[in-house]
């Protein structure tokens, strides 16, 4: 019996001890992400549920003790509503520019430093360096560049056509947007193409070439297809960041002063972010706001969801990086 | 290649010009590509006609404290992510990356509610909570750089009856440079180049360079000043880009880490 009763006795004093070490070990992991876990709750959480609330009220910044709930009018209206179409269909117009040739440059020049030409420190400093310039002042040398006293944009197209007097913010802003867009985020793109190329073995572009590949050939059916998950990344981020684009427009709008929170960007430069920021932040309505807000949130999800579902088609996921 | 190079430096060349130029310069017809006497003077007007100092101290303050506070807590965080377990682990991390894709007004519009209602705006607090409550995008980066450490590290610690803090403190910390210095620029950069959450919490007094500039040169007839606005921009931004270009290889690693492993 006593024989017997040992080592029961003894697994279940291991057994406690076990599970007060993992007690503890849990509470040790607890312990070091507490300041998300709070922050999450109240930042994060709480928000997000007074959002979701607020889009079915008439709150407008001022009314909290007389609230009143309306249903799902916000979002009938937001459906309805001719602004919010225009800056949808503005948004996804800048979207399905910026995202493609945006991620082609960054790609475009990854591969041209990574053939290791003369120069190349320098020239990646120079492509990098757009990316490193806050908003603010990215948006001071395109307005600067473009604009039709100073600029020098309007001069070299003066050389072939002289007196060419193009106010580029006024007559072709989404144009101006777009290039400032794709300048801002060359660099960073193409950093991460270039890692992503030195995690590519050389063994395999090798191969192709001693099999009589063109570096054409070695680039679109070697290169390429083992860089399709960074493409892939850099696609989603891309999508991602035009459809919530907000401050660009704001401080691409003509004329150098009195920005503030009531800055209207131009009617072609008008995006869905920008509609749900002056609803709630010059007209105060806070309620209608955040159901736009909800239903972008909705569309950003719902792309996202559509390219992994077709990401299988072209994403090549054979080789580890 | 070149003329590519040309089209991403000229629009910067041009404002490092335009900065030196005569006002009378810059609004000429046909075009003056040089100034005939550069005007160093703008650089001088450009930090008295803002009263730079004051905005930049601002700026400068608003962006260290929130950088040393989210620094601090998101290794933290991502450090008891990679090499803590705990019940919950995966999904919690799942929800760290679910709010990196939310739109920041959903989450800002509600938040700017709450800090009025508990008389936080005009005042640096928003910022302060940001920092204390950790960034889930720095929490990423942490968490994918301690994931790579060898389990051997820790296990050694441990048997010389290291605590988890200690073995934090002492063991990962001072092996990860290349990450803290990641972080650490990328949350100086993100307060100092922001330009619409101080336009929305701050006033005229306390807000950031990022805002001042935008409105701060013109002539006593409200008339902007280009040529002074420029040289206060380079002021704005020379900062910035020396910070980083000095910090270079690190900041290709943090974004590296963050960007491809994910």
């Amino acid at each position: 019996m006593s024989a017997a009763a040992r080592p029961i006795a003894g697994s279940s004093v291991r057994a406690v001890a076990w599970r007060r070490r993992s007690a503890r070990r849990a509470l040790t992991f607890y312990a070091f992400l507490s300041p998300w876990l709070v922050g999450f709750a109240l930042l994060t959480a709480l928000p997000l549920a007074v959002a979701l609330l607020m889009s079915f009220t008439d709150y407008d910044g001022f009314n909290l003790d007389r609230v009143g709930f309306v249903g799902l009018e916000n979002y009938t209206r937001a459906l309805a509503d001719p602004d919010a179409q225009h800056a949808l269909q503005r948004t996804l117009i800048l979207m399905v520019t910026v995202v493609p040739i945006g991620v082609g440059v960054q790609l475009a020049l990854a591969l041209l430093l990574d053939q290791r030409l003369r120069f190349s420190g320098l020239l990646r400093t120079i492509f990098y360096l757009p990316h490193v310039i806050p908003v603010v002042g990215g948006a001071w040398v395109w307005k600067l560049f473009t604009d039709p006293n100073g600029g020098l944009l309007n001069a070299i197209i003066g050389i072939f056509s002289p007196d060419t007097y193009i106010r580029w913010l006024v007559e072709y802003p989404t144009v101006v947007l777009s290039v400032f867009v794709i300048w801002a985020a060359a660099g960073g793109g193409m950093v991460i193409f270039l890692a992503g190329l030195q995690g590519i073995p050389t063994e395999y572009r090798e191969a192709a070439m001693i099999d009589g590949a063109s570096p054409w050939q070695v680039t679109r059916f070697v290169t390429l297809p083992l860089l399709s998950p960074v493409i892939f990344f850099q696609v989603v981020v891309g999508v991602i960041a035009t459809l919530q684009i907000l401050q660009q427009p704001i401080l691409l709008t003509p004329g150098i002063t009195g920005i503030s929170p009531g800055t209207v960007p131009p009617r072609d430069n008008y995006v869905f972010v920008g509609h749900a920021y002056n609803a709630i932040f010059v007209n105060h309505l806070f309620g209608y706001g955040a159901a736009l807000l909800w239903i972008l949130f909705a569309l950003v999800l719902l792309l996202t969801l559509v390219l992994f579902r077709t990401s299988g088609r072209w994403v090549f996921y054979g080789v580890q990086q | 290649m070149l003329a590519l190079a040309a089209i991403f430096s000229l629009p910067v060349v041009w404002v490092l010009i335009t900065s030196i130029k005569k006002q009378s310069e810059y609004a000429a017809s046909p075009i003056v590509l040089f100034p005939a006497v550069p005007q160093w003077i703008n650089y001088q007007l450009a930090v008295t006609m803002a009263d730079f100092p004051k905005y930049a101290t601002n700026s400068v303050f608003l962006s260290s404290a929130y950088t040393i506070l989210v620094v601090i807590t998101s290794a933290l965080v991502g450090f008891g992510f990679a090499r803590h377990r705990g019940p919950g682990r995966d999904r919690l991390f799942l929800l760290v990356i679910g709010t990196m894709m939310l739109p920041t007004l959903v989450l800002f519009v509600p938040q700017f509610v709450m800090f009025a209602r508990l008389d936080l705006t005009n005042s640096y607090w928003p910022w302060i909570l940001w920092g204390l409550a950790a960034s889930p995008y720095h929490v990423f980066l942490f968490r994918q750089f301690f994931a790579a450490f060898p389990r051997e590290l820790e296990d050694a610690a441990e048997v010389d009856g290291c605590g988890p803090l200690r073995v934090f403190l002492q063991i990962f910390i001072p092996n990860a440079g290349p990450a803290l210095a990641a972080s650490a620029i990328f949350a100086f950069l993100w307060v100092w180049g922001d330009y619409l959450y101080p336009i929305l919490l701050l006033n005229d007094q306390n807000t950031t360079l990022a805002v001042k500039l935008a409105k701060a040169y013109v002539d006593p007839r409200g008339n902007p000043l280009q040529t002074i606005t420029m040289a206060g921009i380079v002021l704005y931004v020379l900062p910035l880009v020396a910070l980083f270009f000095a910090a270079q290889r690190y900041i290709v690693r943090g974004v590296v880490t963050t960007g491809l492993k994910g």
